[in-house]
């Protein structure tokens, strides 16, 4: 699509293919490129899983009168180019009753489906409170709709989310975190079905009640915190279930976490990152899968930690991503790999001797696959058909060993740093999960507190 | 009663409109664009015939000689390469451009 785009923008006439469902994501992606009403010739189904055969036919006989058309015949009363749209945060779009409001902000694609806090004037107010800055300056500029956040409808989508006030400084966190680049927001949209995480370190956790031990996400303020990201990516950044957030089977609300730092044995994710300990962070991750939590078990001929580190290399040997994990350089797709350890499996390794990096260390080394397995995910399971993995070891994106014989074991891993460690959850099981995720890289930012941030949350319930 | 404000954020760039269109696709340079994904290599042989067959003295570029890299989720490397793709179409003289496939 960002091709067609740049074509357009020289006077190159162009067309776009998509499959059956896409021709919006396609308009959207050349506004974001900006280029009004791309051209996009629809294929009848799902090009991945027709045969050759079906596809000529549907070529003859949908496609390619598609493809002609968008060369050949102009837009229905074209639309002029246009310039930057006058945009009023404070303009009210709308009075009603509370459902009124939820009915009208329903209808115009800005909720979740579930019901919202009504953004009014004096709960926006109350957000900016929590702010060091002006109601209008930028906080980022979020693809792919190029829009601003800035701290006003940053605070409307948190009152929408049901957020209280105090909680603003952590959303403004993400919301930078969300418009750095490191984070790729713009290519969030994938049908892999890619969820956005929080994870939250720092004091701020027990100043504020954030949860982080058993059943973590589903408790406390967490769940507002990620709807509020959920909402943000949706109104600000334009990501839109059925026109560009195209996850095949939709998406569950952006969860959040915050490590427990108190019982981990080691140093706090944000630490690990180069922030001092005092200092509250905000990270954005993202995962394809939430679950399932095996239960590591020692045996007789296995102490507890030399079982956790064999259940994680098994259980990256089973992702559905795996065939990302392996690529370096600028040219391999980012991969990241979170893993949420409960604290007694983080003292369990602690205790035999592994730190967080040594246990990243063992992963890297361990978690193996044959090539030829590695090749068979690849071949069928990826969109991907023009770089094969014996190519990518060719050209240097993935490692030599990936030109052996088919029945190496390779190491899945890029390295170490492909891995995260989170510990959180009941402490007292002995679980874990693996989570990953594509296209984006972990962002962590600071989050800024008002000067006078002890007063403000003075009446707030701490964690005990 | 309650009065609200709207959630989404100012638009920031400003868009172009997309290049008239050709009238005709007889005698044209049509381009190939591939981006590695969903059967390319089924869809552009398919489409280059049937423009052959249907326009006289159509001519085709084919994607293997437009620029692609691996990966490339790198959002700068992805805006470098569209730009990289459209230049080549210039100077290759096409008049208009296929790009696929995407979902």
């Amino acid at each position: 699509m960002r091709p067609a785009a740049e074509a357009e923008k020289i006077g190159i006439p162009s067309v776009v293919i998509a499959n059956s469902g896409f021709a919006t994501l396609g308009r959207i992606t050349g506004k974001a490129s900006g280029v009004d009403d791309l051209r996009i010739a629809e294929y009848p189904g799902a090009l991945g899983i027709d045969n050759q055969g079906k596809i000529e036919e549907n070529i003859e006989k949908f496609l390619f009168n598609n493809i002609v058309n968008g060369l050949t015949r102009p837009t229905a009363g074209g639309k002029a180019a246009g310039v930057e749209s006058r945009w009023n945060p404070r303009e009210i779009v709308f009075a009603g009753t509370p459902e009124q409001v939820n009915g009208f902000f329903y209808r115009q694609d800005w909720t979740d489906g579930l019901p919202i806090i009504a953004p009014t004037t004096q709960r926006v107010e109350e957000f900016l409170r929590y702010v060091n800055c002006s109601p209008d300056k930028e906080i980022a500029v979020l693809p792919p709709a190029i829009r601003k956040a800035v701290p006003w409808n940053i605070a409307v989508n948190a009152v929408m989310a049901g957020c209280e006030p105090f909680h603003m400084p952590i959303i403004m966190a993400a919301t930078r975190a969300l418009g750095d680049q490191r984070y790729n927001l713009n290519n969030m949209g994938s049908t892999s079905g890619l969820l956005p995480y929080l994870l939250i370190n720092g004091p701020i956790v027990k100043q504020l009640g954030i949860e982080y031990g058993a059943q973590l996400i589903s408790r406390g303020p967490n769940p507002v915190l990620g709807r509020a990201v959920g909402l943000i990516m949706k109104n600000i950044a334009g990501f839109s279930s059925g026109k560009n957030y195209m996850g095949t089977f939709g998406y569950p609300l952006v969860f959040t976490l915050a490590e427990d730092e108190q019982e981990s044995p080691w140093e706090g994710f944000h630490v690990e990152h180069g922030f001092e300990m005092k200092t509250s962070t905000v990270t954005l991750g993202v995962t394809n899968n939430w679950g399932p939590a095996p239960s590591p078990t020692s045996t007789s001929d296995k102490d507890g930690a030399q079982v956790i580190l064999e259940v994680l290399c098994k259980e990256l040997a089973k992702k559905v991503r795996l065939y990302h994990f392996p690529g370096t350089g600028p040219h391999s797709e980012k991969a990241m790999i979170t893993i949420l350890l409960s604290a007694s499996m983080a003292k369990s390794l602690a205790d035999s001797g592994y730190s967080k990096q040594a246990v990243k260390q063992y992963l890297h080394e361990n978690a193996r696959l044959s090539l030829h397995e590695f090749e068979w995910i690849t071949r069928y399971t990826t969109a991907k058909e023009r770089s094969s993995v014996r190519d990518k070891a060719k050209a240097g994106v993935f490692p030599a060993e990936y030109l052996g014989a088919p029945d190496d074991m390779v190491r899945l891993l890029s390295g170490p740093d492909i891995v995260h460690i989170i510990v959180c959850g009941d402490p007292n099981r002995n679980r874990i999960m693996s989570l990953e995720g594509g296209h984006a890289d972990p962002t962590i930012k600071p989050i800024e507190l008002p000067e006078n941030w002890e007063e403000l949350i003075k009446d707030v319930k701490a964690v005990e | 009663m309650e009065k609200v404000h709207s959630p989404i954020g100012g638009e920031t760039l400003k868009h172009e409109a997309i290049a008239p269109r050709l009238d005709r696709l007889d005698g044209k340079t049509i381009g190939e664009s591939w981006n590695g994904d969903f059967k390319g290599d089924y869809t552009f042989p398919t489409i280059r015939r049937l423009l052959k067959e249907r326009f006289p003295g159509v001519k085709v570029v084919p994607y293997t000689e437009f620029p692609y890299i691996y990966g490339a989720d790198n959002p700068t490397a992805q805006k470098e390469l569209a730009k990289q793709i459209a230049a080549r179409a210039r100077e290759l003289g096409c008049d208009a451009l296929i790009s696929g496939n995407g979902a």
